[in-house]
């Protein structure tokens, strides 16, 4: 072969090892007893295995500029993540399955994913928190992503239409309030209310009876709601209860104690 | 004996099969570790590199003939594939009968099938690219899918060893 032969001519596209239009002194397979690998000629190893002789870097090269004709650039107005997330907040997730074979058909290709978070959908507190409990496990607190997986139509696109109907429906039905919504008792609240607790309760009549104890004037529920004592005891039962028990709570909450029931040190 | 035939003779007519015996039915003898070996002889049997090895040693120091996504994890297809190579190689070993220097190895690319032979050199030219179109067309229009043959010619068996 002539040393300036364009190899790209040579072999344009994927083809078995030809060892007479290959210039390489190349052996393959396990060599017999004090003996050396077989070579090129007649070796059935070099031509069972894939060859990339068709891509070599100068192959590639043509390759890209022949399709460099058919490429268009990319929208120069989405250049970062948040654009395109603001003006594409919903991703659909889909996967092609190729195999080598008469039949293009695979079943698995029929499962299509939908992505959106929650804080792109005009949603107030009360449609959040229904729609979180409708939708249950499909919810990632932490990503504040929705993942919607639909495979029971036979295909994709009866497969989206029906992922892209269900989000709807769901839009849809958070907004409304039943009448049985009223009926939402303690236990299914998602974070904890102080107004109307136990502890309310419990703390209010603590302080009503102190203050009775020490014949002060009738002093209104309204006006120990309000004072500093009861909302700092507030907002460290809140903070203990929703966020958990850490240093800081727990040593917030003992200061408000301290200062409800008047205790030093 | 005797005993029996008197209970056939007094059964109802119905119920008395007609050959009521037992068979016995084998199939020819193929043990598994006599299969795609070559036995040691005298030492003037040439063997190819392909016949040399035994089948454990696929996959240490042989590849696979036939290469296709049928046998992977999730992939449908395996057993089509099987058959297919089956008839394949019983084909071309018609197609060009005695030429053949060495087993087919089949490569599936999507839906093109290639077919990589060896062949000897015993017919001209002509004749080998008339069998060449002729099996390519024949196969395609069987298989409903491109078929390519890449031919390639050697002077004679390459032997590996003498067994």
């Amino acid at each position: 072969m002539a040393v300036d032969q364009d190899w790209s001519s040579v072999y344009p596209t994927a083809a078995a090892f030809k060892p007479a239009s290959v210039p390489l002194p190349i052996r393959m397979g396990y060599p017999v007893k004090r003996g050396v690998p077989p070579p090129k000629e007649g070796n059935l190893e070099l031509i069972k295995i894939p060859n990339f002789l068709h891509l070599t870097p100068p192959a590639i090269k043509k390759h890209c500029a022949a399709l460099k004709d058919f490429c268009t650039e990319w929208p120069s107005a989405l250049d970062s993540d948040e654009k395109c997330e603001q003006h594409f907040p919903i991703e659909v997730e889909t996967v092609d399955y190729v195999s080598s074979g008469t039949s293009i058909r695979n079943p698995k290709a029929r499962v299509v994913t939908l992505r959106v978070k929650l804080s792109n959908l005009n949603l107030d507190d009360h449609a959040k928190k229904k729609l979180i409990k409708l939708v249950g496990d499909r919810y990632c607190q932490e990503t504040d992503v929705l993942t919607i997986t639909t495979d029971r139509c036979p295909l994709r696109r009866q497969n989206y239409d029906y992922g892209m109907h269900l989000l709807t429906v769901l839009y849809h039905e958070s907004w409304k309030t039943e009448k049985w919504e009223s009926e939402k008792s303690e236990e299914d609240m998602e974070e904890y209310i102080w107004e109307n607790s136990r502890s309310q309760k419990n703390a209010l009549d603590t302080l009503l009876r102190i203050k009775a104890s020490e014949n002060v004037s009738n002093v209104t529920k309204e006006e120990l709601l309000a004072s500093e004592v009861v909302k700092n005891y507030r907002n460290s039962v809140i903070a203990l209860k929703n966020e958990g028990e850490t240093e800081s709570n727990m040593s917030q909450y003992k200061e408000s104690v301290k200062k409800l029931l008047n205790i030093q040190a | 004996m005797a005993a029996a035939a008197r209970a056939l003779r007094v059964l109802p007519r119905a119920l008395r099969v007609p050959s009521a015996t037992r068979q016995l039915h084998s199939s020819p003898v193929c043990l598994k570790a006599r299969a795609a070996r070559v036995r040691a002889g005298r030492g003037d049997k040439a063997v190819t590199y392909e016949q040399a090895h035994a089948p454990h040693h696929i996959g240490h120091r042989k590849g696979w003939l036939s290469l296709h996504t049928g046998n992977l994890c999730g992939e449908a297809g395996a057993a089509q594939r099987a058959i297919e190579d089956a008839f394949l190689r019983r084909f071309l070993a018609g197609t060009f009968p005695g030429l053949l220097a060495d087993e087919l190895v089949l490569k599936r690319r999507g839906n093109l099938l290639v077919v990589c032979a060896l062949l000897g050199r015993a017919l001209p030219p002509h004749k080998l690219y008339f069998l060449l179109g002729y099996a390519e067309t024949l196969l395609g229009n069987f298989y409903k899918c491109p078929v390519r043959l890449e031919l390639q010619t050697v002077p004679a068996r390459v032997p590996y060893k003498y067994l």
